[in-house]
C-alpha cells in the first residue's frame, strides 16, 4: 500500500498542476472558474515549502475579497458575501494574513446571521411553522444573506472568529462565538451528529452527514466536554466503519484526530481507495491531502486552536 | 380578527400568483404521456423503456442529452432516490437512438458529499459499468441566467454550464410526495440544477422565495424536453426522505414535463390541478387537461386509496368527482 506521505505528496502536485493563472482553484479540473472553497481548502494543504503557490493564492483570495468584508463563492459572484466568508478567513489567518483583512471580514462575520434571529420569523417559528424543531434565539450562519443559519457555514465561521487575532470588541466576538455554539448544539441529531440544518423535521429525526458533523466538531474544538460531542464522535465512528466517499472520509480522519481518537485504520482505507489523478474534485483533493499531512502529525484543524 | 386576515392574505398571494409572469410559452397543442408496466428494478428495463422510446420518434442523433435523476441523499431502506438501474436503462436507450453524449448530472440538495451518493447508493457501479460521464451540478461552472418567469421576484441565477449547454433535458424523478411541496416530481426535480456551491446546501433561498414560485420560475428557464418517472416503487407520507415505499410498477414517460406531473399525480390519487405549480405550469410549461394529452401504453388508473400525505396537502387528495374531472 502507499503510504500517506507519497500519497499526500502526490496531491499536493496535482494541485499545483490545477492551480489556476489567477491563483485560485476551480472545483473540477474541467472549469476555469475559481472558487473560494476549494482554493481557501488548497491554500490550507498546502506546504509552506510551496511558496509560490501558497502566494498566488493568497493574492487571489485577498483580490476576491468584496468591498463588505465577506468573500462571494467564486469568480464573478454578486458581492452580497458566501457562507463560505469564514473558511476563506481561516485559511488566511492561517497563512498570517491579518490586519485590515481579518477586521473587515470579523465585522461581516459580525453582520451576518441566520434570518430566524429576525424577530418576524422568530415570531412565525415560535407561532404557525413548527414542523422544524429549533429554537431561533441560537442561530449561527447562513449559506447566502437572507436565510436561515445551516451548519457548514456556522462551522467555517466559528473557526475563523475562535481563530482570529488582532481583532477589536472581543466580547462581543465572544458572544456571537457563543451564540453560533448554541445554535450547533441546538440543531444536533437526535444520535448526536449534525445533518445540514436540523436535526428533527415533521416529528422525524435527519440522518446525520459525515463532512458536517466533521466540520462542526472541528469548530467545537476548544468548547469544554460534552454529551453532544461525545454522542457525536461516536457517530463519526460508527459513520467511518463504512465510509468510502473521499470527501466525507478525509474530514472524518480530521475531525477524529483532532478530539484524539485513532484514525490509523482509516488513513490505511483512505490510501488504498484513493488515486489523486482520477479525484477531479479540487477541494476533496485538498482535504484529501489534508487528511494525509494529519499522519504526520499536522492536522491543519488541531494547531489553530492550540497556538 | 387574525384568521380573517390570514384567509385575505391567503387568498391575495394565491391571487397573486395565479397572474401570468412568464416571458416564455413552452405548452404545445398537445402533449404524449406513456405509463410503462414494469414489475421491478431490473436490467429488463432497458428493454421496457426502448419500446416505450418507440411512442415518441425521438430523433437524437448528435445531440448531448443530460440526465437529471433525483438524488436527494442516501438513507438505506428508503426509496428516496432514482433506482439506478432506471438511469442504466436510459443511457443505454438515449445511446441507441444516436446521441453523441450521454451525461447524468445531479446537484442533491442535502448532502454535499456527492460522491457518497453515488457511491452508497449504487449508481458509481452503474456509471463504470456503462463509462457514463456523472456532473456533480453542484460544483459545474456556473453562468448567471435571466430567468424567462418572475414568480419568485428574482431576476436571475446562476446555473450550471452543463445544463445551459445539453441539447435535450431528461428529468427523470422519483416519484414521492414531498413535506413542502405536496409532490416532487419532473418540475420540482428540476431544483437539483440549481447550484450548492452558490445556493448552500440546501437551496434554502429557493425555499425562501417560495417553493411553488420557484419551480416555476425554473422551468420556464430550463426546458424539460423528455421526462422518464420512476414509479416503480415510489414514496407516500413524510416525502422526500422518510416517507414509506408505495410501489406503483409503473415508468412514466412524456414529452412534456406539466402532462407528466399531472399524469403521476393521478396515479398517485392526486388532483394535479390542486397542485400550484402543476396547475400554473399548464398556463404556459405544458398540459394538464387530459383533453390535450394523448395518453399511450397504458390507461391512468387512479389507485383506490390515494398516497399519503402530511397534513397541510390533505387537500391535494383526489375526491370521486375530483378525480373525473382533472
Amino acid at each position: 500500500m502507499r503510504n500517506a506521505q507519497q500519497l499526500n505528496h502526490t496531491c499536493i502536485q496535482e494541485l499545483i498542476d490545477r492551480q489556476l493563472p489567477s491563483g485560485g482553484w476551480p472545483f473540477t479540473s474541467d472549469t476555469t472558474q475559481s472558487a473560494v472553497e476549494p482554493t481557501a481548502l488548497a491554500l490550507l494543504a498546502l506546504p509552506s515549502e510551496s511558496i509560490r503557490e501558497r502566494d498566488a493564492a493568497i493574492r487571489f483570495l485577498l483580490h476576491m475579497q468584496n468591498a463588505n468584508g465577506s468573500w462571494p463563492a467564486f469568480s464573478g459572484d454578486d458581492g452580497g458575501g458566501s457562507g463560505l466568508t469564514g473558511l476563506a478567513l481561516y485559511a488566511l489567518n492561517r497563512c498570517c494574513a491579518q490586519g485590515m483583512v481579518t477586521n473587515r471580514a470579523v465585522h461581516w462575520l459580525m453582520e451576518s446571521r441566520g434570518w430566524e434571529s429576525h424577530w418576524l420569523w422568530k415570531w412565525k417559528f415560535r407561532t404557525s411553522d413548527r414542523h422544524v424543531r429549533f429554537d431561533p434565539d441560537k442561530f449561527g450562519w447562513p449559506w447566502m444573506p437572507e436565510t436561515v443559519s445551516w451548519v457548514v457555514p456556522t462551522a467555517y465561521s466559528l473557526l475563523a472568529l475562535k481563530h482570529a487575532r488582532g481583532i477589536s470588541q472581543q466580547d462581543l466576538v465572544h458572544l456571537r462565538i457563543r451564540r453560533g455554539v448554541e445554535m450547533l448544539y441546538d440543531r444536533i441529531c437526535p444520535e448526536g451528529g449534525w445533518n445540514a440544518g436540523n436535526g428533527v423535521v415533521y416529528g422525524f429525526p435527519l440522518a446525520p452527514h459525515a463532512d458536517a458533523t466533521a466540520l462542526a466538531l472541528l469548530s467545537l474544538l476548544s468548547e469544554p466536554p460534552n454529551d453532544f460531542i461525545t454522542a457525536s464522535l461516536d457517530w463519526l465512528e460508527r459513520r467511518a466503519e463504512t465510509c468510502f466517499a473521499l470527501w466525507s472520509l478525509a474530514w472524518i480522519i480530521l475531525a477524529l484526530d483532532a478530539f484524539g481518537r485513532p484514525t490509523a485504520l482509516l488513513t490505511d482505507r483512505l490510501s488504498s481507495v484513493v488515486d489523486p489523478a482520477e479525484v477531479n474534485d479540487c477541494a476533496t483533493l485538498a482535504v484529501v491531502s489534508l487528511a494525509f499531512r494529519r499522519a504526520a502529525g499536522d492536522n491543519a484543524f488541531r494547531v489553530a486552536h492550540e497556538t | 380578527m387574525t384568521a380573517s386576515l390570514g384567509v385575505v392574505a391567503g387568498a391575495s398571494t394565491t391571487a397573486l400568483l395565479n397572474l401570468p409572469k412568464y416571458h416564455v410559452t413552452r405548452r404545445q397543442p398537445r402533449s404524449r404521456v406513456a405509463i410503462l408496466g414494469a414489475e421491478s428494478y431490473s436490467h429488463n428495463l432497458e428493454n421496457i423503456l426502448h419500446s416505450g422510446f418507440e411512442l415518441f420518434h425521438l430523433d437524437l442523433r448528435g445531440k448531448t442529452v443530460l440526465l437529471k435523476p433525483n438524488l436527494v441523499d442516501y438513507i438505506p431502506g428508503n426509496h428516496i432516490n432514482t433506482h439506478p438501474l432506471l438511469v442504466a436503462a436510459a443511457v443505454e436507450c438515449f445511446r441507441r437512438l444516436g446521441a453523441k453524449n450521454v451525461l447524468v448530472g445531479e446537484g442533491p440538495g442535502h448532502q454535499r458529499d456527492t460522491e457518497l451518493v453515488l457511491l452508497e447508493s449504487g449508481f458509481s457501479e452503474e456509471l463504470r459499468h456503462l463509462k457514463a460521464h456523472f456532473v456533480d451540478l453542484n460544483r459545474d461552472e456556473l453562468i448567471m441566467t435571466p430567468l424567462l418567469a418572475t414568480y419568485t421576484g428574482m431576476k436571475h441565477l446562476w446555473l450550471p454550464r452543463t445544463v445551459l449547454e445539453a441539447d435535450f433535458v431528461v428529468s427523470m424523478p422519483k416519484v414521492k410526495t414531498h413535506h413542502w411541496s405536496g409532490v416532487t416530481l419532473s418540475m420540482k426535480n428540476i431544483f437539483g440544477v440549481v447550484p450548492g456551491a452558490k445556493y448552500g446546501w440546501p437551496k434554502n433561498i429557493l425555499h425562501w422565495k417560495g417553493i411553488q414560485e420557484s419551480i416555476l420560475d425554473i422551468c420556464a428557464t430550463v426546458p424539460v424536453h423528455f421526462v422518464i418517472a420512476d414509479a416503480i416503487v415510489a414514496m407516500e407520507g413524510n416525502g422526500p426522505l422518510n416517507g414509506h415505499p408505495r410501489p406503483l410498477n409503473r415508468i412514466v414517460l412524456a414529452d412534456d414535463p406539466v402532462a407528466a406531473d399531472a399524469t403521476c399525480a393521478r396515479l398517485m390519487g392526486l388532483d394535479p390541478t390542486r397542485i400550484t405549480h402543476i396547475r400554473i405550469g399548464a398556463q404556459f410549461l405544458g398540459n394538464v387537461s387530459i383533453e390535450r394529452i394523448d395518453q399511450v401504453a397504458e390507461a391512468v388508473c387512479a389507485p383506490a386509496n390515494p398516497f399519503e400525505v402530511v397534513p397541510e396537502f390533505q387537500h391535494l387528495r383526489a375526491t370521486g368527482s375530483a378525480q373525473r374531472d382533472s
